[in-house]
């Protein structure tokens, strides 16, 4: 057999586990594929009619339905590659016979899907978008797609680093699920934290998905800003736990094989 | 040629440690068929797979310069929910083949395997005898130095061995294979030499037949 360079290897292990996935995703459940698509139009109309009932039409100097289609997407992206990547090893354990699959690849080859997934569901938001005339003008929008880019390194970080305790410790991942609901009311995904009393603000700013939020939002429409943002902050979380995960992960990975 | 070096594997159990091996050293010389004999749980599976670089030594090292196959067991490396040809396709694509190839190889497998209809199934849905001659059949359409066999040409009714044996002979022309088996006549016919697990220790025979001579002493002084 001709030698393959590890670079090689490692894209044709990728390409395999990705069509593997987004084949499973289509032929396995198709429920779930339905509500993969229609989940982010579903929390947008709902949260647009709550809105409606309690406050009125009037109110925002922004599209609030935009507003809302880009924080789902964005937040959307960051559970699931969360939750795909807790599950990963386990849920891909007898791949691991074949040597050139290692744990980690699993999980990249996972947020590749949500990454591909999350871009079908941009595309078709905007082509809502386009139809029914919502606000498309976007400020700044290397900084979105920056905003994006980054969201998906840290979900990684994130994902790595509780995949590796959850192969372990199996009641973290419980947890987990249980947190993220939480977190989707404490992330600024339906409101901006300009919107909250200051108080709470400080409390909210801990939470480092909120930053992301509002970077994201900050920059997409023309009457918001990023001025609560902590780039430093986000930059400390994210290499915190890039940097803890892949440790704990290079130390366990043999034991993590052989599971 | 494969080396361990000073290599010790255990599982902890309830009663402590249970050693596969123990501060092993020893250099298995290339070009040969090697059979693998041993008591169960002596620890046949878990050396085939330390070779596969599935499972690793608590100390010590393996080195090897040549190419493993996966451990080729019954039906292990396949995702249930998938058909058998996406399987085939899976293992294809990860060891980089082109498209045309995997085509051909997929004709190849589904001819072999003898599955039918059942090639288009989730592999849930297979017997482990099925299975185990996806797996077989897929191996065969890879090229490697050394297969790591474990039991799979016990596959089958005695049709499907007679033609797998055959197709391991052919095979082993150009590639050489590890093969653990309970079954003496399998080994006498497609191994050169012979190794022996047992009680932490590895022992090396350059002729399956003193290999076959020692296991049976162990199994009588073990009564």
């Amino acid at each position: 057999m001709i030698a393959r360079k590890p670079l090689q290897i490692f894209l044709a292990v990728q390409k395999a586990l990705f069509l593997r996935e987004l084949g499973m995703r289509f032929s396995v459940s198709k429920s779930g594929l339905f509500w993969t698509f229609f989940e982010p139009f579903m929390q947008v109309l709902v949260m647009v009619l709550i809105k409606v009932v309690l406050f009125g039409k009037a109110g925002d100097n922004f599209d609030f339905a935009a507003f809302l289609a880009l924080n789902f997407t964005a937040y959307n992206m960051f559970r699931n590659i969360l939750t795909k990547s807790m599950g990963s090893f386990t849920a891909n354990k007898g791949l691991f016979v074949y040597k050139q699959v290692k744990p980690i690849d699993t999980i990249i080859a996972r947020v590749m899907v949500e990454v591909f997934i999350t871009g079908i569901i941009i595309l078709s938001f905007i082509a809502i978008g386009i139809y029914f005339d919502f606000d498309l003008n976007i400020q700044n929008l290397p900084m979105v797609a920056f905003g994006f880019v980054w969201l998906v390194l840290f979900s990684f970080a994130l994902g790595l680093f509780i995949a590796v305790s959850n192969t372990f410790y199996p009641s973290i991942g419980r947890s987990i699920n249980v947190i993220m609901t939480f977190i989707m009311f404490g992330s600024a995904v339906f409101y901006t934290i300009e919107m909250i009393p200051t108080q709470i603000q400080t409390l909210l700013l801990y939470n480092p998905l909120t930053h992301f939020m509002e970077m994201i939002h900050g920059h997409y429409f023309l009457v918001l800003d990023d001025r609560f943002v902590d780039y430093h902050y986000m930059l400390l979380w994210t290499l915190t736990l890039l940097y803890t995960g892949l440790w704990f992960y290079r130390r366990l990975e043999e034991r993590i094989i052989s599971l | 040629m494969i080396t361990l070096n000073n290599v010790t594997k255990y599982f902890h159990t309830k009663q402590g440690r249970n050693y596969i091996l123990k501060d092993m050293s020893i250099t298995i010389p290339s070009e040969t068929n090697i059979g693998i004999l041993g008591r169960n749980g002596a620890g046949k599976s878990t050396i085939m797979r330390m070779l596969g670089h599935i499972e690793f030594p608590n100390k010590g090292s393996i080195t090897s310069d040549h190419t493993f196959s996966w451990p080729l067991g019954l039906g292990g490396g396949f995702v249930g929910k998938m058909t058998g040809k996406a399987n085939v396709r899976f293992v294809c694509r990860l060891y980089g083949r082109s498209e045309k190839q995997i085509n051909e190889i997929i004709a190849f497998v589904k001819d072999f395997s003898e599955l039918g209809n059942y090639f288009d199934m989730p592999i849930e849905t297979y017997s482990s005898g099925m299975k185990g001659r996806l797996s077989f059949g897929l191996s065969l359409a890879f090229d490697f130095d050394y297969m790591l066999i474990d039991e799979t040409l016990s596959v089958g009714d005695a049709r499907f061995r007679k033609k797998s044996k055959e197709a391991l002979m052919q095979k082993i022309e150009h590639c050489h294979v590890l093969l653990v088996s309970h079954d003496m006549g399998t080994l006498k016919d497609i191994c050169d030499a012979g190794i022996v697990v047992n009680q932490g220790q590895m022992y090396y025979y350059n002729d399956i037949n003193d290999a076959i001579t020692e296991y049976e002493n162990i199994n009588k002084k073990a009564g």
